[in-house]
């Protein structure tokens, strides 16, 4: 790196808090996805006027730069494909805050979920969105993923629980969107930014709705002998006018990692689990459960259990949440994605989903969020086998293709990043793409935020 | 031919000579704050609502775009307005999936239509904006309207899924999808809700549904202003479910014609507390608000229940092309405050939606346009203070002129750069959002 761009980066945040190092930049060269590039910097900014002050620096010289929190990312947004500074937010994990009278909380983005959800549990109160990674992933994570998690459903997403934001602008000028207050008048910048995945400005504080916890909660677990039978279940749950918070599906792959590596007790010959939580009122909550099991028994279940108290209720989700690092124990090499169809759907694309399995002869663990269409198929692959790489990545177009053609879309809340770049024009015309570049353009007119993400070069449109 | 003569012919061509009013007469009723429209357009297809954004946009038109018309006082005075683009005629269900819980309809349906549709597989949009069964869901969009039930299910802004939208270049794309959960690329429909048609032409909806609650209820309590704001904290902290939560003065009770079993008195504030869900999990719920205030309760029966909700939602809905009304949105524990403020008013109403810190307010027909003024900006000033705005919803001309129907619009050179981008010729919404430079 330019010994006067270190220079001034350093003046920026002080020496101790850029990295330049081969060895520490190697580090902060790759996240939670395949993606990989490698930073001229890593700087650890603690506040809203440095994380502006290393932007000036940047834009003046026309450098990229790349926000990161937790590096949870499942498609490689927190990756600097293009070289030049990440910046790294996990120094400002503030809560701000609590206002317990207006229902808000005003937080900085590197503090962790679920940090948040402790601090706020005391109050009876709560930040709805609880992606799955909430333990490690961060709410400017969350944001700039627009993070959904099991409970969209019935709560709906990021988006639709954060009223504010203060943005450093890839000028380098900060700028607040929205507030405590709702409607500002305007156009929504702060809904137009959320999951605009570091593309658009750095947050570098955002201002959440809290809602007070549900009064109770059940849950019910169901096993069955086919995965149509576990859907089928799920469409008459909401065709009689119930909507549970969380509905999931795991099918028979998921079921043995998890038993390989965190035993939970379920048998090994079953086809699909369905996972039913519902709350709201305990009045409500007995006899619903209970037509939730009764549902499922009439489908043939082979066995369904009631959690009625947090214990149980713990033991029954304890296999759902083990999942994802039980597959990634059995294969270490997978390929995650998150395509998302109109639940109607699920059962023609997961048939199709195994028929692309078959074909490229791989193991495809799927775990999905039922209740909102949300299919994670987990394409496991030997690492260091290129042919074997290049039939998961085969198998991934494939589904994308499939959902697309559902009516679905490549990307559920893990965010485009810089691995479905290419797949965009399976969703969008020219003319979609140009629209959101658009967008963009106004924002970053000098394309430095998070280059090469989100949206592909105007020459790739219509060539998948 | 004349030059306009000719403009007008193109866009004959594109909806047919039947569906282009030009005579004055037919055109007269489509005048926004007085301004007539050159010509009024009722296309028939997305398709031709881009061709004749296109033409117009070709041929320096302004276009003001128009649902069922229920919310056109709400803007600023229009400049010249060339065409009117009215969605009457786009009020199809494009697609409706009920088990996914969700719908795409065309700008023009109403809303009434739509909840009838819905409501048949015992679901509903669960959007209550002020305007009745006829506002349009693409009108309800693009001014992102909401009503009672804002505080538990949301505005257009978080149910809004997917758009079809016209651009003023003639272009027709997509933004978002038929999926809750979908972050590919930029979810350019939050752009557009709220946008009042002046990036584009909204044509086509895809929102969220939700399961009709098998049980309503509303309840009404009475207390003493300074007791407001306690109760209703403790009933936005609660477990309980409940959908709805406003705040009443005196004044606001009797302009919506409410009667009420209970005894109002101008230092009395009412709060109604609407309960959706559950039929089994009423009881305990009115138990535990009869329980939370120690004034005067009722329960509404459902014929009175229901006029009660519909009375609410309809509040903030100007009586005549002149009345006025104004809109502060606060963070939320302002709003009692807010209310307090305009009841010292002389004989001004005030409803608030406590949930969502919005509260409406209007003075009395007697009111003078100078006496308006002054409360208005005191109002304003307040709202400002408490990181909050006032803006006008409704109002005479005159008033407009006499006091800006947005005040001060934050990020306005940002929002300009995005108005220049989607909008260059600046032929959308006659410059009644954002000012004209």
């Amino acid at each position: 790196m330019d010994k006067k761009v270190r220079r001034a980066l350093e003046k920026a945040v002080g020496r101790q808090n850029v990295l330049t190092k081969p060895a520490d930049l190697l580090l902060y060269s790759y996240d939670s996805s395949t993606a990989e590039g490698r930073p001229d910097a890593v700087v650890f900014p603690d506040s809203t006027e440095e994380v502006a002050r290393i932007v000036k620096v940047c834009a003046e010289r026309g450098l990229p730069f790349v926000a990161r929190g937790a590096g949870t990312n499942l498609s490689g947004g927190s990756v600097p494909l293009r070289g030049g500074v990440v910046i790294v937010l996990s120094r400002m994990n503030r809560v701000l805050e609590i206002d317990v009278d207006d229902l808000r909380a005003v937080v900085q983005p590197g503090l962790v979920n679920l940090d948040l959800q402790n601090v706020l549990a005391p109050h009876g109160l709560q930040f709805c969105p609880d992606p799955a990674s909430q333990k490690v992933s961060t709410v400017g994570g969350n944001v700039a993923e627009n993070a959904g998690g099991p409970h969209c459903l019935k709560y709906g997403v990021t988006v639709n629980h954060v009223t504010g934001l203060t943005v450093v602008m890839p000028s380098g000028e900060v700028r607040s969107f929205g507030g405590k207050a709702l409607d500002p008048p305007g156009y929504d910048l702060a809904g137009v930014l959320i999951g605009s995945e570091g593309t658009l400005g750095i947050v570098t504080e955002m201002v959440l709705r809290l809602s007070p916890l549900p009064d109770d909660a059940q849950t019910v677990l169901a096993i069955f002998d086919t995965l149509e039978a576990a859907g089928e279940s799920v469409s008459r749950i909401i065709a009689e006018g119930m909507l549970p918070a969380a509905l999931e599906i795991m099918d028979r792959q998921t079921i043995e990692a998890v038993e390989a590596s965190f035993p939970s007790g379920l048998p090994l010959d079953v086809e699909a689990v369905l996972l039913i939580e519902l709350d709201g009122l305990t009045e409500s909550l007995a006899r619903q459960a209970a037509r939730c099991a009764e549902i499922c028994r009439e489908l043939k279940a082979r066995e369904v259990a009631v959690g009625r108290t947090p214990e149980e209720r713990e033991k029954l989700w304890s296999a759902r949440r083990s999942a994802f690092g039980a597959t990634a124990r059995i294969s270490p090499a997978m390929l995650v994605n998150d395509a998302t169809v109109p639940r109607t759907k699920i059962p023609e694309v997961l048939r199709e989903i195994q028929e692309i399995e078959r074909r490229h002869g791989l193991r495809i663990a799927k775990i999905f969020h039922a209740g909102d269409g949300n299919l994670h198929s987990n394409i496991l692959f030997e690492r260091g086998n290129p042919e074997d790489f290049r039939r998961a990545e085969e198998a991934t177009a494939e589904i994308f293709r499939a959902c697309a053609e559902a009516g679905g879309t490549i990307t559920g809340e893990h965010g485009v990043g810089a691995e479905k770049v290419k797949f965009m024009s399976l969703l969008y015309s020219a003319d979609d793409i140009d629209a959101q570049r658009k967008l963009k353009s106004v924002f970053d007119p000098e394309g430095i935020a998070n280059p090469g993400k989100v949206l592909p070069e105007p020459a790739e449109v219509g060539s998948e | 031919m004349s030059a306009l003569g000719d403009r007008l012919y193109a866009l004959e061509e594109i909806v047919g000579a039947e569906s282009l009013l030009t005579d004055t007469e037919a055109v007269a009723s489509y005048r926004v704050d007085g301004e007539q429209p050159l010509a009024v357009a009722l296309p028939e297809s997305s398709e031709q609502v881009a061709a004749l954004l296109r033409e117009a946009a070709e041929g320096g038109l302004s276009v003001l775009m128009r649902g069922a018309g229920r919310h056109m006082h709400l803007g600023a005075p229009p400049t010249p307005i060339g065409l009117v683009v009215s969605m009457d005629r786009l009020r199809r269900v494009v697609e409706y999936d009920a088990e996914n819980l969700t719908i795409t309809a065309q700008a023009g349906m109403p809303l009434g239509t739509l909840q009838g549709v819905v409501g048949e597989r015992a679901q509903m949009l669960p959007l209550d904006p002020r305007g009745g069964d006829g506002a349009t869901l693409g009108g309800v969009v693009a001014a992102n309207l909401a009503g009672p039930i804002r505080m538990r299910y949301g505005s257009p802004r978080d149910l809004v899924i997917g758009l079809r939208v016209a651009l003023a270049d003639g272009a027709l794309i997509k933004a978002g999808g038929k999926t809750v959960k979908n972050v590919a690329g930029y979810d350019l429909s939050k752009l557009f809700v709220g946008s009042f048609g002046t990036l584009g032409a909204i044509c086509e909806v895809t929102v969220r549904l939700t399961p009709k609650p098998e049980s309503r209820a509303m309840l009404v309590l009475a207390m003493n202003s300074a007791e407001v704001k306690e109760v209703t904290g403790k009933l936005l902290r609660s477990r309980l479910e409940i959908a709805s939560l406003d705040i009443a003065n005196e004044a606001a009770v009797r302009r919506m014609r409410l009667s009420l079993p209970i005894t109002l008195a101008p230092e009395l504030r009412i709060v109604f507390v609407g309960l959706m869900g559950d039929r089994a999990a009423m009881v305990r719920q009115e138990n535990e608000i009869r329980a939370s205030s120690g004034g005067a309760f009722a329960r509404l029966d459902g014929t009175q229940g229901g006029h009660a909700w519909l009375s609410l939602r309809e509040a903030p809905h100007p009586n005549s092309v002149d009345e006025i009304v104004a809109r502060a949105a606060l963070p939320i524990s302002y709003a009692t405050e807010t209310v307090d403020l305009v009841s010292q008013f002389d004989g001004w109403w005030s409803v608030a939606r406590a949930g969502d810190g919005v509260v409406y307010a209007g003075p009395p027909r007697e009111a003078t346009t100078e006496m308006m003024v002054d409360r208005l900006a005191e109002l304003r000033e307040f709202a400002q203070r408490r990181e909050g705005v006032v803006i006008l919803e409704a109002a005479s001309l005159e008033m407009k002129r006499g006091f800006s129907v947005w005040g001060d619009i934050p990020n306005l050179d940002l929002l300009r750069k995005l108005k220049d981008a989607y909008d260059p010729t600046g032929n959308l919404g006659c410059w009644r959002y954002l000012p004209r430079r």
